[in-house]
């Protein structure tokens, strides 16, 4: 391979002895590489970690993933006794972080700090991949999803803003965001079960949909428990119903259960996004081991609890087989719910997801 | 204000380790904000977890002081390098290069940090005089009033087109086209991307803004390699107070932009400075030189108006728990991890919090101007490095740079790409800021205008009267159609016929 380079080199460099010692110099320095790769590789697990960990968070920074993730590594990291360098890798959903957590060494020093997205992809055609390609490290909690409106409604509960909705059908502005984020997918399933139309207006998230409620440009919206608590405790927004069978205490206001005049909710609640630490599936077993327990005793401290119970979630702390049937079940209840709205590109029948 | 209000507004002041910490928070922030790539929304992420431990008032000490520094940094490579630091110096370069290029880059830097002290001083006193009457100003803010926005922005094109108006449309049309590549957010649907994943979370705005400003530029002085490079004269670089008088009305209008695009949740510096920008060329008649040759007049609007926005992205944190803008996003994580609750009650539960933060921007900027004009006369020597010398070290730390944006190489890819494409705009007399603009505000425009019409029930007749309907919409719509009207032919002959009438 040296002799054809040269030859096809000596017409442009006419000092072949530059030629040659850049050859050389090359490699050398390709050599090194190489072995610096294969000692890489060989690292075994038996003394993991010995070296800092890779945290991808999926989501950008300022968002309900990137604060979850970066308040659980600092819990996390003392027990592990190795720094979790967190990054953030956002775009398409997640999809991008996604990929290359499920491309990168199967060493358990790359780590997927996550959402609930991964499990929307197949019938979204966003990417082949979901959580069934990687090991659930922790799910460390679940938050609440309420139903505000904006305070100059007429509405004093969900049902009548559905019989509002029935009267003037398309008129009602409800806001949403993109396929797969939590409002939309509660509206979704708000159209299944009360059949009722209304107008989305979709907006980059819970945030921004809340914005736009509180300035009146949305007359509802389903968001997260974490984004709207203030803004219900202050009395700015109208907390109509929890997307859950039991009702929900806010300082005081008490949220009625969304299955309180829709039964037919009941089959779907308790709803909500979930956050939580993935890595991948062929990582040997030692260091998940260590993984797991680490991620378990750092959701335990109070520092970590405080801050969950401060965003209004619910701690789950759940890893391994008991994660899995959480995540099969979350899966089959939305990919179904959102196939059953028409709002899926592929059947979750085709994905092989069994119906709830 | 009352005595603890005091107090607590005096708390970093007083402090002597939370007063070091601002002072190194700032003087940090103004070197990451100076290296293009490496974000202040970054940079603060990265010390949530860093300050975990540590006592809030200390960990936001911190941070504000790499926020106010990080802002403010932008501006010296925008200046020395053609490379605007973050997206909110991109209109510093349009005029802080050329000065440079003159041989005015102390003076430059100079008079940017006095100016973005004075904007950053008028959006701390906005914060703390008027903060809930801004924030609730900015929620009536709706979709259709960001679509106005935005193209009043993008009217900018028509002042950055260099020699043809039609070069320059063209390239804020491929700036806008550009923008929609990637998943559509409100559709989950791929824009142009081909099927690949990677080009699923679009083209990241920082990489064009590198590769077509920085790379693009280092190419261009590939021509001119042997030329020496032209003496700085450092002699005189704290501005008079004659200069200063001179351009603080443009200062103090520019910093009111900023502070209100600062204080809306959808828009941030970025927008705020290149709206600043556009709002000097328009009305300032007798410029020092010529716009986007080197007139101060450019490099004092953007700069006044992205420091503004800092107290004008605080506005709806503190009174509302809604980030103004990506950094503010991130201190709001923060303040929970901290065990802070942000939101509308936060200003009742802990108002101690409020002038804390406020006292504590004030030492922010006051420190960012001391280390602003401290060292000058170094950086503007970095101008005179020989070209073969400068030239590889731009393109290096512009590969850097887009590595650490989303730490993915494609953007890496895109950023050469972005160069070489941004070298031959510049050899067929293309200018490169409206493919930017483009960028910025094409996202923009496509959600709101998008936004708008759902929430008209789809119907554009209905779209076109919310536009007059709304007193703030119509407005922002009447000052649209003035500002297109004003550059056409149609207009001196409506003024020809306005005074025929008051003659007769």
């Amino acid at each position: 391979m040296c002799e054809e380079v040269k030859f096809t080199v000596r017409p442009i460099f006419y000092d072949e002895e530059r030629v040659k010692e850049m050859l050389k110099k090359l490699s050398v320095s390709f050599l090194v590489v190489l072995v610096s790769c294969v000692f890489t590789m060989t690292v075994n697990a038996a003394g993991y970690p010995e070296r800092s960990l890779q945290g991808i968070i999926m989501w950008g920074a300022g968002g309900g993933t990137d604060g979850v993730s970066r308040a659980i590594a600092p819990n996390v990291e003392p027990i592990l006794g190795q720094q979790i360098v967190m990054v953030n890798k956002p775009g398409g959903t997640g999809a991008i972080a996604t990929q290359f957590v499920h491309s990168s060494n199967s060493d358990g020093y790359t780590l997927l700090f996550g959402a609930e997205n991964p499990q929307l992809y197949g019938v979204l055609e966003l990417s082949k991949l979901s959580y069934d390609d990687f090991y659930p490290v922790n799910i460390l909690a679940r938050g609440q999803v309420v139903i505000v409106a904006n305070n100059d409604m007429p509405w004093k509960s969900l049902k009548e803003l559905v019989d509002d909705a029935q009267k003037r059908p398309g008129k009602i502005k409800m806001g949403s965001t993109g396929p797969g984020g939590v409002p939309y997918v509660v509206g979704k399933l708000m159209q299944t079960v009360t059949g009722f139309d209304v107008a989305p207006v979709p907006f980059d998230g819970d945030g921004p949909g809340i914005t736009a409620l509180l300035g009146g440009h949305v007359d509802f919206i389903p968001v997260n428990l974490s984004a709207a608590s203030e803004h219900i405790r202050a009395g700015r927004v109208k907390a109509l119903a929890v997307v859950d069978s039991k009702e929900l205490n806010i300082s005081g206001t008490v949220v009625p259960p969304i299955t309180k005049d829709y039964p037919g909710f009941g089959k779907y609640v308790p709803w909500g996004p979930f956050f939580g630490v993935w890595c991948k599936k062929d990582v040997p077993q030692e260091a998940i081991q260590k993984l797991v327990d680490a991620f378990k005793k750092g959701a335990d401290s109070e520092r970590f609890k405080e801050f969950i119970a401060s965003k209004e979630a619910i701690q789950m702390n759940i890893s391994g087989d008991e994660a899995t049937a959480f995540l099969k079940k979350w899966q089959s209840v939305t990919t179904w719910l959102l196939h059953d709205a028409g709002a899926t590109k592929v059947s979750p029948a085709d994905l092989g997801i069994p119906k709830p | 204000m009352s005595g603890s209000a005091v107090s607590y507004f005096f708390m970093a002041w007083t402090d002597l380790s939370l007063l070091l910490l601002t002072a190194g928070g700032t003087f940090a922030g103004i070197y990451i904000g100076a290296i293009p790539g490496l974000s202040v929304t970054m940079a603060v992420s990265i010390l949530i977890s860093f300050t975990f431990s540590w006592d809030i008032n200390a960990a936001l000490a911190l941070m504000v002081g790499v926020f106010c520094g990080g802002v403010y940094g932008g501006s010296r490579s925008a200046i020395l390098l053609n490379i605007p630091g973050a997206p909110a110096s991109i209109a510093t370069s349009f005029d802080g290069f050329p000065l440079a290029q003159r041989g005015e880059a102390g003076q430059a830097i100079g008079v940017s940090t006095l100016i973005s002290g004075i904007g950053g001083y008028i959006g701390i006193v906005v914060l703390a005089v008027a903060a809930p009457t801004v924030a609730e100003f900015a929620l009536k803010f709706a979709p259709r009033d960001y679509l106005l926005l935005a193209l009043m922005g993008l009217l900018l094109v028509g002042s950055l087109s260099g020699e043809s108006m039609a070069k320059g449309v063209f390239a804020g049309a491929l700036g806008v086209t550009l923008g929609m590549v990637g998943m559509d957010p409100m559709t989950a649907e791929g824009r142009f991307t081909f099927g690949s994943v990677a080009l699923l979370g679009g083209i990241h705005f920082v990489t064009a803004m590198i590769g077509l400003f920085g790379v693009s530029e280092a190419f261009f002085q590939l021509h001119s390699i042997h030329l020496k490079p032209i003496k700085q004269d450092v002699s005189k670089i704290i501005p008079s107070w004659q200069v200063i008088l001179k351009y603080l009305p443009l200062s103090i209008r520019t910093s009111i932009i900023g502070v209100i695009i600062g204080a809306l949740p959808g828009t941030g510096g970025d927008i705020a400075s290149l709206m600043a920008y556009d709002h000097a060329k328009r009305t300032v008649k007798n410029p020092s030189r010529p716009f986007g040759e080197g007139a101060y007049e450019g490099l004092i609007a953007p700069e006044s108006a992205n420091n503004a926005a800092i107290g004008g992205a605080y506005i709806p944190m503190l009174t509302l728990g809604i980030p103004g803008d990506a950094v503010t996003a991130v201190f709001i994580g923060a303040l929970y991890i901290h065990g802070l609750r942000p939101g509308p009650m936060m200003m009742i539960d802990t108002p101690h919090m409020f002038w804390f933060m406020v006292g504590n921007l004030v030492l922010a900027n006051t420190f960012m101007v001391i280390f602003g004009m401290t060292g000058i006369k170094i950086f503007a020597k970095i101008v005179e490095i020989k070209k073969g010398i400068l030239i590889p070290s731009i393109i290096v730390l512009s590969v850097v740079g887009t590595y650490a944006i989303n730490n993915n190489m494609t953007d890496v890819y895109w950023m050469m790409g972005f160069g070489i494409f941004g070298y031959l705009m510049k050899m067929f007399g293309y200018q490169v800021a409206p493919v930017i603009l483009g960028i910025i505000l094409g996202p923009l425009m496509d959600q709101s205008y998008r936004r708008a019409i759902m929430s008209t029930e789809n119907s554009f007749g209905l779209f076109l009267l919310d536009l007059i309907k709304n007193p703030l919409t119509c407005v922002l719509t009447v000052a649209v159609l003035f500002m297109i009207v004003s550059n056409t032919r149609l207009w001196p002959m409506f003024l020809g016929l306005f005074k025929m009438k008051k003659s007769a």
